[in-house]
């Protein structure tokens, strides 16, 4: 039972050790996609594709500062 | 569609993914990683169709944006298992098996309820936003399961030469990736030099993997760092 336990912890503590990542490393993001698998080219999110302001995708961006998320 | 240097490394990508597989094939590989081989595999299949479809309907066609995320939801899932399993090569003298499985679908249940909480709140497209999140919040996690089971490796003195490649390169691919997309919105101003480097990191993975079945042999043993010799 403890080692289940044990598990269970190690689980959570991984969790909230990636998400700690995240914003970490996503903290002056612009919104596009960080993971790639594969070498091709990546297009923007297809949800950002509303009404609001999109940000352009990783391969148009420009020097200019990237819009925030429109979510 | 993209310029010719995005596709030359596009093209030496699929090259490298169909070397990985047929690597571990060659070598007596493939059901021994089998799922790391069936990742590769199923990215080879998914660059050739989104080559496909982004040759019919162009880079910023909805089409190949939905391709794209939802397969890259997929693989990264796949890559999630397959680090799952490196986890078991380690621990198999150990007995954990069962563990390293109820941890695996523990975490994996834990990132789809904690991005199912996150993208709730979103208005619009639902879906798709949980599609997107859940691949970008597993890959975080991935980073992290990839540096535990690196510390495991050194705690547990691992000496397989291939696993620890195998795993050294995943950690790299994961890193720098990470490091990429930091540095990239740091230094907006750069974004001509790190987008192509996305790319070439997308190279590196396989073309490891492939080093790593082909030159490498089940047998290889590296030697201990700490061997100590004790007089008699």
């Amino acid at each position: 039972m403890s080692r289940k336990l044990a598990v269970v912890f190690l689980t959570m503590l991984i969790l909230v050790g990636a998400m700690g990542l995240k914003t970490v490393v996503t903290a002056h993001g612009d919104g596009s996609a960080i993971m790639a698998n594969g070498a091709g080219p990546a297009p923007s999110t297809p949800y950002k594709n509303g009404a609001g302001p999109a940000p352009s995708t990783p391969y148009k961006n420009g020097a200019g500062p990237a819009p925030s998320t429109p979510y | 569609m993209p310029g010719l240097l995005v596709n030359f490394l596009w093209l030496v990508g699929i090259l490298a993914e169909a070397g990985v597989v047929v690597c571990a094939l060659k070598k007596g590989a493939f059901r021994r990683y089998l799922l790391l081989n069936l990742y590769m595999a199923g990215l080879l299949c998914v660059e050739l169709g989104r080559y496909k479809i982004l040759s019919e309907y162009g880079l910023k066609s909805t089409q190949f944006q939905y391709f794209y995320f939802y397969s890259d939801a997929i693989l990264t899932i796949f890559l999630y298992f397959a680090l799952c399993t490196l986890y078991s090569h380690v621990f198999s003298e150990m007995k954990a098996e069962r563990y390293v499985k109820l941890g695996a679908l523990l975490l994996l249940a834990g990132t789809a309820l904690f991005t199912y909480a996150v993208v709730q709140q979103s208005s619009a497209k639902l879906v798709t936003h949980f599609v997107v999140e859940l691949s970008q919040n597993l890959y975080f996690v991935g980073v992290v399961l990839t540096y535990v089971l690196w510390g495991a490796i050194l705690k547990l003195r691992e000496t397989r030469t291939r696993l620890i490649q195998l795993v050294l390169s995943l950690g790299l691919y994961f890193s720098f990736l990470a490091a990429n997309y930091a540095v990239r919105n740091l230094y907006p101003s750069l974004h001509t030099v790190f987008i192509p480097l996305v790319q070439i990191c997308g190279i590196f993975l396989p073309m490891a993997w492939a080093y790593a079945f082909w030159r490498l042999p089940e047998e290889a043993r590296l030697v201990p760092s700490r061997l100590a010799v004790i007089p008699r």
